[in-house]
């Protein structure tokens, strides 16, 4: 298995040098960078799978002249896991970029994007691998650094610097969270390896795990986009170029999903209070409904997209934090359901989020905008991306038969089999969350029956639409794999439970696989058959079942089937795009209804004739709702940093002299007080 | 045996006495390109120390940083400084923050100073060469004063490079020497840093066409 990992290596790497190498051919540099990242992914794919159905963990190390960084890797199931996720993601993304990037050649450096693109996915694969926290922090590290030069791939626009400097500073206050949690277990063990962490010559002390649980919160946290540390998500996300934002919605925000399962389940070994589950249930029921609320009032697609994996982070933490919460009352099966909850939404989220960010790419390569306004009537001119955008949205919005309903279901069941804790307090808390994510979903299928609606129905509403043409081959597959996956998973959850189980069992310490697959694996079921249960594939076959009737009966019952194309009437008047719903007229109910949340500024100018008060001239309307962490938490912050680095200015007078006699005088105090 | 430890461990402690010395000279030196002799100078005296240690320790490794020594710090960085100083128009520093009996002074009381803190150390070790310990600090300490108390950029250069011998002879004192891996270092960056900042002064004679570092002030917003 060692073998493939090098093969996986060597294929990232073929892709970082050779496209740097050949200097002056565009169409070259990109073909090889995507070819060599076809075939790392690939070799990732096998890897994971191999790595999942193997009973031992595989491990390998090389070691470094530099202390205690040793270059371990471990592929346990829980790795093999996100090296599956990654891998399958990136595949998808590497053959879309073959199409999707001859729209950036001559505007920038395709060899740049191709190298940064391949090391990317290295990273984030040694990210997962990594069994050193100094290797693993110098992974992390390096996939926020990549990443954030390919968000700056359009570095020429003001709007993109500015998100690729909000993304730096953010990721990089996450990482110094995360080295402390690392340094505190560091102290306990001296050593850096993973394997010292699982066990430490003496346990922590419980302040040490409280102050490690809140670090690795709040580092892998902003990582993961959670609410109020999501900020960079919507700026980050929309600005990289699609393939390189499916990857960083998909995937690498997922990472900090593996840290956190990684730090709480193994390194803790499930041994924890119940508040630190309740607190990541708290996070994950704010920010998935916080995030999906958030996205209703975009109209940039992706921006829209950004914020809906805040809200799909919120539910994979939902599923985290419930087991959380059961594994601390020792209800060891609920506690396994909740896990593998959590890590089936997490491979259903990388799947259909960058199955709808490629989509949006597309949109963008074909229309040249992000404005959703300006879409429409794209259906019938990229029937493809159509299709596939619309089996994203489904699985977005939890509708079987995807994958997306499969996950939130069990997150549901999880949190309803609340009533087995023992606490009062929990037993009313659950099933309000419960209610807050089946009001997420509500919310999520309004989102995105606008973004389908307004960008793929009734007439175009702009001149780009209108000229709008099917996208290349290769970027119809990428979309295609990924679509098809949605659906696969979805339909076989027989499948993928019994994997997710191999993972789930060491770190719960119970295999749940059998009670969870009831009645031969033909239907799912949380723990407890009798409490309730879903056949996905009967459940499949019934929608078919359905249309297929539907369709009967109306050959049968509704005579003749003939098209007649005419105009829609509109009441003697010629319809144009104008007349159309807009995305802001159709989320105007929610802004009114959660217009606490919101806040919104609505303005209205009419200048009139100045004739008649009766006809107005021109109108003008404009619309923001208040970006609340923005104003009262983000902005007071950078004021304190600002107003400090002001203070600090007074001993900064510039004088060289000055400054080394501050040196002088600190060398011969400390001197002094070393006496 | 014992005997011939001891004539080699007063040699060693004449020989930083010596460098100590002329810390105090390129103190009270206005010249620059006495001040830049004097280092030489010094250097020279670091090369021959680092040669005693060498031999009395039997420790070959000591020698080529002694013979680097002599290379960098007693050929080479005096001449770029020299030719430094023939670029530029002052000759002599003539207004100092402090002047030179008060610099001397205060200089005194920083040789009493890493005496008093290297006092507790010195029985520690039965290194032949602990005495040594305090002197390296002295000219540590000595060498950021000048740093401070001159003007022109040639003349903190020149601190700057004492500063670096007290160091290295601190190392070779303390420990016989660092790794030579270490050493090399060391001594690539001290010979980088002289070539920087020599181009430096005279970027910032043709900008200011002065060498004071306090018109750097300027620069501020």
């Amino acid at each position: 298995m060692l073998n493939l990992l090098w093969l996986l290596l060597g294929g990232y790497g073929v892709g970082i040098l050779l496209p740097l190498c050949l200097s002056g051919r565009p169409g070259l540099q990109q073909l090889t960078s995507n070819v060599a990242a076809i075939v790392g992914t690939s070799t990732g794919v096998i890897l994971g799978l191999l790595g999942l159905t193997s009973s031992e963990p595989v491990t390998g190390s090389l070691a470094s002249t530099i202390p205690l960084l040793t270059f371990a890797v471990r592929l346990d199931p829980l790795a093999a896991f996100f090296v599956l996720t990654i891998s399958l993601v990136g595949l998808a993304a590497s053959i879309y970029a073959i199409g999707y990037l001859q729209h950036f050649e001559g505007r920038t450096s395709t060899a740049a994007i191709g190298s940064l693109f391949n090391a990317f996915l290295l990273c984030m694969t040694f990210v997962v691998l990594a069994d050193n926290a100094f290797f693993f922090l110098l992974a992390w590290e390096l996939m926020s650094l990549l990443s954030y030069f390919l968000v700056v791939t359009e570095h020429e626009k003001a709007e993109v610097r500015y998100a690729g400097l909000f993304y730096l500073i953010m990721t990089h206050i996450g990482t110094a969270f995360i080295v402390v949690a690392f340094l505190i277990f560091f102290q306990g063990t001296w050593s850096f390896s993973f394997e010292a962490f699982r066990h430490p010559a003496q346990p922590l002390p419980e302040g040490m795990k409280t102050l490690v649980f809140l670090m690795a919160l709040l580092g892998f946290g902003t990582k993961a986009g959670i609410i109020p540390l999501h900020v960079w998500l919507p700026y980050a996300h929309t600005v990289a170029p699609s393939h390189v934002s499916a990857l960083m919605s998909g995937v690498m925000i997922k990472t900090a999903i593996y840290g956190l399962i990684r730090v709480y389940f193994d390194f803790f070994g499930g041994q924890f209070p119940w508040w630190w589950g309740f607190t990541v249930l708290l996070l994950g029921t704010t920010s998935a409904l916080l995030g999906v609320m958030y996205a209703l009032m975009e109209h940039d697609l992706k921006r829209l997209l950004a914020f809906h994996s805040v809200e799909n982070i919120g539910i994979i933490l939902m599923g985290l934090g419930a087991g959380m919460i059961f594994q601390a009352y020792g209800l060891r099966e609920l506690a396994a359901l909740g896990l593998l909850a959590g890590l089936y939404h997490t491979i259903n989220h990388a799947l259909f989020k960058a199955l709808l960010f490629l989509g949006a790419g597309s949109l963008l390569y074909a229309t040249h905008t992000r404005n959703m306004e300006e879409y429409g009537g794209l259906l019938r001119r990229m029937p493809w991306t159509g299709i596939f955008f619309l089996i994203g949205a489904m699985s977005i919005s939890a509708l079987p038969p995807t994958n997306g309903f499969v996950s939130e279901w069990l997150v549901f069941q999880t949190l309803f089999l609340s009533f087995q804790i023992p606490t009062v307090f929990l037993k009313l808390m659950l099933p309000i969350a419960a209610a807050i994510l089946a009001l997420t979903g509500v919310l999520a299928l309004t989102c995105f029956a606008k973004a389908f609606g307004i960008s793929f129905l009734a007439q175009p509403r702009s001149t780009h639409a209108r000229h709008a043409e099917e996208v290349p081959v290769s970027m119809r597959m990428g979309m295609g794999i990924l679509a098809a996956l949605c659906v696969a998973l979805g339909v076989a959850p027989i499948v993928v439970v019994p994997l997710l189980d191999q993972i789930v069992a060491p770190l719960a310490g119970i295999s749940i696989a059998s009670k969870v697959l009831a009645i031969d694996g033909w239907a799912l079921a949380p723990v407890n058959v009798e409490f309730s249960s879903l056949s996905t594939p009967v459940l499949a076959l019934l929608l078919v079942a359905s249309a297929i009737l539907g369709l009967g009966l109306a050959v049968v019952l509704g005579g003749r089937l003939t098209t007649r194309r005419s105009k829609s009437w509109g009441c003697g008047i010629t319809l144009t795009p104008r007349m159309e719903y807009t995305a802001t007229g159709f989320v105007q109910p929610i802004k009114r209804v959660f217009s606490t949340i919101y806040q919104p500024t609505v303005k209205l100018e009419t200048e009139f004739l100045a004739e008649s008060r009766y006809f107005s001239k021109r109108r003008h309307f404009e619309f923001h709702i208040e970006p609340i962490f923005e104003k009262y938490l983000y902005d007071p912050l950078v004021a304190f940093f600002g107003t400090l680095a002001d203070r600090l200015k007074v001993i900064q007078a510039g004088s060289l002299h000055l400054y080394l006699t501050y040196m002088f005088v600190t060398l011969i105090a400390l001197l002094l007080l070393a006496v | 045996m014992q005997g011939f430890s001891y004539i080699g461990s007063q040699l060693v402690d004449l020989c930083s006495a010596l460098l100590l010395l002329t810390c105090f000279a390129i103190v009270a030196q206005r010249r620059l390109s006495a001040c830049v002799d004097l280092f030489a100078l010094q250097s020279s005296f670091l090369v021959v120390t680092a040669a005693l240690v060498a031999y009395l320790t039997g420790n070959p490794h000591i020698y080529i940083a002694a013979g680097l020594t002599g290379a960098i710090k007693v050929i080479i960085i005096p001449r770029v400084l020299k030719k430094v100083i023939d670029h530029l128009n002052v000759k002599r520093e003539l207004v100092m923050h402090v002047n030179v009996p008060t610099g001397l002074l205060i200089c005194g009381g920083l040789v009493m100073l890493a005496f008093f803190i290297a006092q507790p150390i010195i029985p520690l070790g039965n290194l032949l060469t602990r005495d040594s310990l305090a002197i390296a600090l002295a000219i540590v300490l000595i060498g950021l004063f000048t740093m401070i108390a001159r003007q022109k950029a040639v003349s903190q250069l020149v601190g700057f490079l004492v500063l670096e011998n007290g160091l290295f002879l601190g190392a070779t004192a303390a420990t016989y020497g660092m790794p030579l891996v270490v050493e090399l270092g060391v001594f690539f960056d001290v010979l980088i840093a002289t070539l920087i900042a020599g181009i430096y002064t005279n970027r910032l004679q043709d900008a200011f066409d002065s060498v004071d570092t306090d018109r750097l002030t300027v620069l501020k917003e």
